[in-house]
């Protein structure tokens, strides 16, 4: 049997230099993820992991790599500004860092905010065990051509003991180029003992653009650590993006993640936490809308391995038109986890015939003393409810966008900044199907 | 969405003395019939296929149906994505006939020893039959011993036989529906299954015809290192009903034998087809040695508007199961439920749940599944419901739960969801919890004893599930939960 070519997409990939660091151990690590892409290649629908995801038209682009006018793409300042959200920020455009977008003078003692390009000139030993770990699961092509070629991206450090007030801005830009581009980033994110941050990671678009872009965070919590994570996504309508976000939350530590899935073509997150000291506690929240023909694939995995750990996550997914929403939300108690205490509730609406909503939650449990539950439901907006408000003078599509609202609305309940909580609500009624 | 609560049980009483000495107790179905048997030669070759074909007396196109799922069986590999941990089977060491050896002409010619055999299980064969009301089909490792009530169930049209009788007797049928729901090639043990399945159950209820009583099949493997692959066809056509009751059990053995079924059932137009099971295999012992692994598929086809298939499974034995009996709901207002309680204990084993595949228009499904696990056992929930884009205004609600009993079990759950269908409706909730402590210790305040506390808690638990069994299996159900929990509390 002949080797059947490689697909354009891994060949263009392959093609592109890796980014040069000097660090022995770096440039090893980089070297070997690549020849890991290059063998396992891409993960196809047989694998369980992308059972709902397929690749195919995706494996026969081409992606260029390197964006020489990076530096120089004209961006408005004021696309990037929330509501809420005055801190520290950091801006990359197609990949790479912007100094004349990001805002870095006065930073708060105990926080550490710099560019990973940056970061590596000078003692690069701190980053070592981030970024040496290997991506080793038969589906892990993008997070092994990340690790080979994101030659910049976020290192972010927060002093043990530092209450940082002002949220941090990390904001991925995708700028329009003159072909279509890859690019990937790296996020080291560490919190120190009892030490507080607030951050928000958006992604935009400036102008229309189909590229693909990569991002891989790994965030570590120390013991009583407490993280509030915002995610906004509202990449170019033609991108794809693909990331993975891998938590670790020792003893006593508690972050709060919300998610908003607004944007992309094709748009996959795995967001992975392992809850490793005991008492730590996770509550994630997401809303994914995909319309037109997005698909959007939400991979949340949460393992309790620790003693009297807690996780609570409630996702809601809208779909419209021939979009597809994927969502999998697997917990995993691990023996000895004693005392966990699980949750998981995944609504959806299905609004029309064109559209697909694939869920599958998972509980595996190997702990005793452990509560756990999980629920998951398709359907509809309720008839007898659309009944009352129409009965009440609204209009059909009125009543419907109220509803959908009111559906979306528990993810973003909990979420301390009131103005960002306001302005994403604002953003999830703007989104809603016009039916 | 539920939560249950749990809590610590008192691990003082898991140095019970008389939970030690119940350990001992257990399997009662384990003892070994002693009697002459035929058997072809162990491995598994084209040559073999043809052999038990013609000891079968079979028409020349069942011989062919079997090569070509054999063919087609060796292109395939060993599927793995349970996560169960299988031995590697070896598929030559097995021998795959093996009957007891007078030929039958009908049941009185039955050896005693082999009625004394199903008396000790409980089987109503013969007289006991009459008064139990239960027409039954026992199958002994590889054929048909004998089938009850025959002549009863031809006055009213109902067709009842083993499945190498109604390959000789009623070919046409046999062809028209063998394989229609579970082709040769489906998955890797129901092409097996294809190539050389040795006997099982056929039954074929007329148009507007009521079965005037339950129809029921008893399996048993005797013989050492022989697979047991029975095939079972049920057609129900318009209008008719029936409901079928199926129950298995095995000697002891060190090593594990391998039980490959397939079931296919086809529910024609405002068709009912009621199928229960009690299944208890040997599990292997306390240690994880020897016991069956059960590789089953089931299937039923609502291919009629309004019919409806009900599957109901008490899953206590075998050492590995691995079964997920489905309904394809392809008429319009077609009906599907599958009730379950798995139990598990010492190192069993149990991947276990459904598929509704929803095609026609306002199909409701209901699934309820409760999984028990104690000792080192694991027990997944595995599940699919799917409503594809014709299945307007179709209906599903599925419930998990799980009870843990014990530090070192698992209990997993699985459900996958893939809606097509904008006005379609698919509801699942699961929960995992323990047996609390205060509900002990209430049972335990009032002088019952603990073993007998924790099989009346099980004993509701379950009982969604066992309202939906006929009378004698719920009896049945409810005491092989009692022996399979022997030894677990704590």
């Amino acid at each position: 049997m002949s080797q059947p070519a490689m697909p354009p997409l891994l060949a263009s990939l392959l093609d592109a230099p890796l980014p040069p660091s000097g660090i022995d151990w770096l440039d090893q690590v980089r070297r070997e993820q690549r020849a890991a892409f290059a063998a396992g290649g891409l993960p196809d629908t047989r694998m369980e992991a992308w059972k709902y995801t397929a690749l195919r038209a995706l494996a026969q682009r081409r992606f260029a790599s390197g964006d020489a006018a990076a530096q120089t793409h004209a961006v408005d300042t004021a696309a990037l500004v929330l509501p809420g959200i005055a801190g520290p920020r950091l801006v990359f455009v197609n990949g790479a860092f912007r100094a004349d977008l990001s805002r870095l003078d006065a930073l708060p003692t105990g926080l550490v905010l710099q560019p990973l390009s940056q970061a590596l000139q000078g003692d690069a030993e701190p980053l070592r065990f981030a970024l040496s770990r290997q991506a080793r699961e038969p589906g892990d092509a993008f997070a092994r051509i990340n690790a080979a070629s994101a030659g910049d991206g976020v290192v972010l450090r927060v002093a043990a003991g530092a209450k940082i007030t002002a949220p941090v801005q990390l904001v991925f830009v995708g700028a329009a180029a003159a072909v279509d581009l890859a690019w990937h980033a790296r996020s080291v994110i560490e919190l120190g003992e009892g030490a507080e941050l607030s951050l928000i990671e958006q992604h935009v678009a400036s102008g229309e653009q189909m590229h693909l872009a990569t991002l891989v965070s790994a965030i570590e919590l120390r013991e009583g650590a407490r993280l509030h994570a915002t995610v906004l996504q509202h990449a170019a309508i033609g991108a794809s993006l693909i990331r993975r976000s891998q938590l670790r939350l020792q003893a006593r530590a508690h972050a709060t993640v919300h998610v908003l899935e607004l944007g992309g073509a094709l748009v996959r997150h795995d967001l992975q936490a392992e809850l490793v000291g005991d008492g730590a506690r996770l509550d994630t929240r997401g809303v994914f809308m995909p319309h037109g023909r997005q698909h959007v694939d939400t991979q949340l995995a949460i393992r309790h391995q620790a003693l009297n750990t807690a996780s609570s996550s409630i996702w809601r997914g809208v779909a419209s038109d021939r979009a597809r929403g994927v969502f999998r939300g697997a917990i995993v108690v691990a023996p000895g986890a004693d005392g966990s205490d699980a949750s998981l509730s995944n609504k959806n609406l299905l609004l029309s015939p064109g559209a697909e909503i694939d869920t599958k939650p998972e509980l595996e449990i190997h702990a005793d003393e452990v509560k756990a539950a999980h629920g998951a439901t398709v359907g509809q907006l309720d008839e007898r409810a659309l009944f009352y408000l129409r009965s009440r003078g609204l209009p059909l599509a009125e009543a419907r966008a109220l509803l959908t609202a009111a559906f979306c609305r528990a993810v973003l309940d909990d979420l301390p900044n009131e103005p960002l909580r306001d302005h994403l609500a604002t953003l999830l009624l703007a989104q809603l199907p016009d039916t | 969405m539920n939560q249950t609560m749990t809590s610590d049980s008192s691990s003082a009483l898991r140095d019970n003395a008389e939970v030690a000495e119940a350990l001992g107790r257990g399997y009662a179905a384990g003892f070994v019939t002693d009697i002459e048997m035929t058997s072809l030669p162990p491995g598994l070759s084209e040559d073999i296929i043809r052999q038990l074909s013609a000891i079968k007396r079979e028409p020349q196109w069942m011989t062919q149906w079997r090569l070509d799922a054999y063919r087609h069986w060796l292109t395939m590999p060993t599927p793995d994505w349970a996560r169960l941990k299988i031995d590697p089977i070896d598929y030559q060491a097995l021998s795959y006939y093996a009957a007891p050896k007078a030929g039958l002409k009908s049941l009185d010619e039955v050896d005693p020893k082999l009625l004394e055999t199903y008396e000790k299980l409980g089987v109503p064969l013969h007289e006991r039959a009459r008064l139990a009301g239960v027409a039954v089909d026992a199958v002994f490792d590889s054929v048909s011993v004998g089938t009850t009530f025959r002549k009863e169930l031809a006055a009213a049209g109902v067709l009842f036989c083993s499945m190498s009788e109604a390959i000789r007797e009623y070919p046409a049928l046999v062809q028209q529906y063998l394989g229609s729901v579970v082709p040769t090639g489906d998955n890797f043990f129901a092409a097996l299954n294809s190539a050389v399945f040795s006997d099982g159950s056929f039954v074929f209820i007329p148009k507007g015809v009521r079965c005037p009583m339950e129809l029921s099949t008893y399996f048993r493997i005797n013989a050492q290192n022989t697979g047991q692959f029975e095939r079972t066809l049920i057609v129900a056509e318009e209008g008719s009903h029936v409901s079928y009751l199926e129950g298995c059990t095995a000697p002891k053995r060190d090593e594990n034998q391998l039980h490959a079924a397939v079931v296919e059932l086809v529910a024609l137009e405002r068709a009912q087809i009621k199928y229960s099971t009690v299944q208890n295999w040997y599990p292997g012992d306390e240690n994880g040695v020897g016991g069956i692994y059960n590789f089953v598929t089931k299937r039923g086809d609502c291919r009629g508007d309004d019919s409806k298939i009900s599957w109901t499974q008490v899953e206590t034995g075998s050492a590995i199961t691995w079964k997920y009996p489905s309904c394809i709901l392809r008429g319009d207002r077609s009906v599907g439920e599958f009730y379950s309680v798995a139990l598990t204990h010492h190192h069993q084993q149990a991947d276990t749940g459904t598929k509704m595949i929803h095609l026609g228009k306002h199909t409701k499904s209901k699934i309820v599944a409760k999984g028990i696990s104690a000792g080192r056992s694991s027990n997944s929930y595995r599940g699919l419901v799917k409503m594809e884009k014709g299945a307007d205004g179709a209906r599903n609600h599925t419930q998990c739960d799980s009870l843990l009993i014990g530090k070192r079990c698992g209990a997993h759950t699985f459900p996958y969801m893939e809606v097509k269908n904008p006005s379609a409706i698919v509801e699942h909730e699961a929960t995992t919890s323990k047996i609390s402590d205060e509900q002990m210790f209430y049972c335990r305040a009032r002088g019952i004893r603990e073993e007998d506390a924790v099989s009346m808690i099980v004993d509701g638990f379950c009982k969604q599930v066992f309202r939906e069994l006929p009378m004698e299996f719920a009896v049945e159900a409810k005491k092989l939960l009692e022996v399979s929990l022997e030894g677990a509390v704590g």
